[in-house]
């Protein structure tokens, strides 16, 4: 057993959507890994067919992020030299569960992983967090944090990441990272790709927002997972540590691709494929969104176009992972149509 | 549709003709070289083989006019022997394998060739091409025998694989290998000269990177695919076995009509394929300082991009052997002077390509990818969209498209005055023929 080998890993939102993918990709180091996984809901009871860890081998931990007690008792039980921060409120919550998870959870998790002599944090981050409505192109790890966030997510997530990194301190042998993950998407995604069927099922997919030239960044979690894994062995590898330890990572598939063009191949793969595409411009699209969110107000709907939506389907987003390439050792193992498939396969299981 | 009418209907194109043929000056006009009688007969031979290569070559640095212009006839003299179906196998082969070695004699030549074989004088007249190659530097005929050599065996080696005869190609490795003989070794030879005169960075010809290779596949690719038609009627046939296969049971059924869909699926997929060397090919242009040199490399790269829209989803492939018009010829070699002309030229017809891709492609995503890949290494090469603070990454490929910018910015001065010059001249003739409507009222 070399220095590098994760003996045993805390995952702290391990039961969510990512944290499944941690588990799995922990799960296939040789030798294993004990795995533990503090969160505040349970590890689901059924696991889609995607994934082939044996639950029972996994060690859970029920807790509030933001309790000293509950997040000391977890690490010192799991004995954990490994914490893996992947925990975040989905997209569309309050401010307030933004604050409490994303801020004063990951400064409470620092505060106590460091007392209790953890090695290493990773952390899951966000590409979000540089983003603020304007164009990315190309974008690698020297793009600054925009001084007026995106929104109330990425303000909290940008915050959190600050924190993580300026806890970095290796003279006292602990170390810190964070990965920027970009369009996550895979099995037990609830936003990305089931959002995409729920389009084409209200008969939506034959509207073409943009132009399409616009290039996208989408993310399998299992790669997603892979990076987490990676940068745990390189923190805990003491030739590496010094390269990576404060530093942040882009993480994607390494094959950015034209919005539609994915959202098409989604719809491909279930089997609906429009005969005929209605192309709006961008500007007229913008105006549509006005519209459709005046008149959702005033019939107190939820809005299905709004600008905010059209701004984010129109923008370039993409981004370059030499860095995560050269210094982690990452390559994205699952490609976009696998990943494509495998999402489809364990929405079909109905979980 | 006539020539003339072609032409009007797309002005643009017009105007490069118009520009082409009337103010664009060559490079090196004022170079006279004292003219031997074999070099008089070299330059007949060349243009009797090429019309269309003979002027892009005539136009290099005089360093490299010759080198170049005989590196081509060896190859073509080479080709032609390949070739001739008339001559027997127990001659031919000899003849390829020991070609390299004839270029050391002081006169040798080749009378075996059919009386119908239009390039026989090549080879007939070959001591005049051997007079001029021994006149050149050393090292220069040193590569024109390393490719000769190794071409002449790679040739003779296909001829006698009777798997490759009786069933073509069968996995894209073979298919590459096969470039690599025809095309890949020529990029090999041009490179190393480019390299030996000191017109092109020092890595270009490098044992790693070998980006020449790409260079040659992807205008051989190019070709391979256009010309469909043309080599089944020749009862052969170069499109791998490990694409076509998932189209059809045999190679030949896409000519029929009922096939023509899965046809389109399978030339689109062959494109893909072709794509994957265009971020090399983008890279080796980069890597040119001398103009003549970008321009003789450029062109044809630029021309297959042109093609290779053309045959994407293009079911007449099937039937005939299509061209890109004249006029865009000419628009391509005149904006293609610049990297940034080249890159835009890339990016324009890439992006014609994602238009027209069809969601039911088999290859849909896979080629969008691709598109996005070449666009994301285009970012990659100017920066040009940095937020304020940022700096670019200097990397090897930055480096090198800023070098080339300070070129591209001479050229742009030439482009400027063929542009003032046309419009001057439209101006005035525009003026004449009002005034001859005027004064015949």
């Amino acid at each position: 057993m070399s220095s590098s080998d994760v003996k045993s890993v805390l995952l702290i939102g391990g039961s969510g959507f990512l944290g499944l993918h941690l588990i799995q990709q922990f799960s296939e180091l040789k030798p294993q890994p004990q795995i533990h996984v503090f969160d505040v809901r349970p590890l689901p009871d059924r696991i889609s067919k995607q994934f082939t860890f044996d639950p029972s081998t996994i060690t859970f931990h029920q807790g509030d992020l933001t309790s000293p007690a509950d997040v000391r008792k977890a690490i010192e039980t799991s004995g954990a030299t490994i914490v893996v921060h992947s925990a975040s409120p989905m997209h569309g919550n309050s401010q307030e569960i933004y604050e409490k998870v994303n801020v004063k959870g990951t400064k409470n998790l620092l505060t106590v992983a460091k007392q209790c002599r953890v090695k290493a944090v990773v952390y899951t981050s966000s590409a979000g967090v540089i983003f603020n409505g304007q164009d990315i192109h190309n974008a690698d790890e020297t793009w600054p944090i925009p001084e007026v966030p995106m929104d109330g997510y990425n303000e909290t997530k940008a915050i959190a990441e600050e924190m993580v990194l300026s806890a970095n301190d290796p003279e006292n042998d602990f170390l810190t990272i964070a990965l920027r993950p970009a369009g996550i998407f895979g099995p037990g995604d609830r936003q990305l790709v089931p959002g995409l069927r729920q389009v084409a099922k209200l008969g939506q997919s034959k509207f073409q927002i943009g132009d399409n030239n616009n290039l996208f960044d989408w993310t399998y979690a299992g790669n997603v997972a892979d990076a987490h894994v990676l940068a745990a062995q390189k923190l805990l590898n003491p030739t590496t540590a010094a390269l990576v330890s404060g530093e942040t990572f882009f993480i994607t598939n390494d094959t950015p691709t034209y919005f539609w063009a994915l959202a098409r191949t989604v719809w491909k793969a279930d089997g609906h494929i429009d005969k005929r595409v209605i192309v709006l411009n961008r500007p007229m699209a913008i105006a549509a969104g006005y519209l459709s969110q005046f008149f959702s107000k005033l019939l107190g709907k939820e809005p299905g176009l709004t600008p905010f939506r059209v701004k984010i389907v129109c923008a370039y987003r993409y981004h370059n992972i030499s860095k995560a390439k050269e210094l982690l050792g990452y390559q994205p193992r699952v490609d976009i149509e696998e990943g494509i498939r495998r999402t489809l396969a364990w929405m079909d299981e109905g979980l | 549709m006539g020539k003339v009418a072609e032409l009007l209907s797309h002005p643009l194109e017009l105007k490069a003709a118009l520009k082409l043929k009337f103010l664009r000056k060559p490079l090196f006009p004022d170079v006279v070289i004292e003219e031997s009688a074999d070099l008089t007969r070299c330059h007949e031979l060349l243009k009797l083989t090429s019309r269309s290569f003979a002027a892009v070559i005539m136009e290099l640095h005089p360093e490299l006019r010759n080198a170049v212009m005989l590196f081509y006839l060896v190859l073509r003299a080479l080709d032609t022997v390949e070739d001739d179906m008339t001559i027997d196998p127990k001659i031919k082969i000899p003849v390829l394998r020991e070609f390299d070695s004839k270029l050391d004699l002081p006169s040798w030549y080749f009378d075996g060739n059919g009386p119908n074989e239009k390039d026989r004088a090549v080879l007939v007249d070959f001591p005049c091409i051997l007079n001029e190659l021994h006149k050149l530097k050393p090292e220069y005929q040193r590569v024109i025998k390393e490719i000769t050599g190794k071409m002449g065996n790679g040739m003779a080696d296909y001829i006698l694989d009777e798997n490759f005869n009786l069933n073509g190609l069968q996995t894209v490795a073979d298919y590459d290998l096969y470039c690599h003989y025809v095309a890949g070794l020529v990029g090999d030879g041009l490179t190393q000269m480019l390299v030996l005169a000191g017109f092109g960075s020092n890595d270009l010809y490098d044992e790693n990177v070998h980006l020449y290779e790409d260079m040659g596949l992807f205008l051989q690719k190019t070709n391979i695919i256009r010309d469909y038609a043309e080599d089944l009627a020749d009862g052969r046939s170069f499109w791998p076995k490990e694409i076509w296969s998932l189209y059809a049971e045999k190679l030949s059924d896409f000519a029929k009509p009922e096939n023509t869909q899965q046809g389109l699926y399978c030339i689109n997929h062959l494109v893909l394929n072709a794509m994957t060397h265009i971020e090399s090919v983008l890279h080796y242009l980069a890597s040119i300082h001398e103009q003549s040199s970008f321009q003789f490399c450029a062109i044809p790269q630029v021309m297959a991009i042109a093609t290779l829209s053309l045959v994407f989803a293009n079911p007449k492939v099937m039937h005939e052997n299509v061209k890109i018009r004249k006029g865009t010829t000419c628009y391509l070699i005149l904006k293609s002077r610049t990297l940034r002309g080249c890159v835009e030229i890339f990016q324009y017809y890439l992006r014609d390509i994602k238009k027209r891709l069809t969601v039911e492609d088999p290859s849909y995503l896979k080629l969008n990818i691709q598109i996005s890949k070449i666009e994301q290494y285009i970012e990659s090469m100017y920066q040009e969209q940095l937020p304020l603070g940022v700096k670019p990454q200097e990397t090897l490929i930055y480096k090198k498209v800023l070098d080339r910018t300070e070129y591209d910015s001479k050229v742009a001065v030439i482009e400027e005055d063929e542009e003032f010059k046309f419009n001057l001249g439209f101006t005035m003739f525009l003026t004449f023929i009002a005034a001859v409507y005027f004064y015949s009222k």
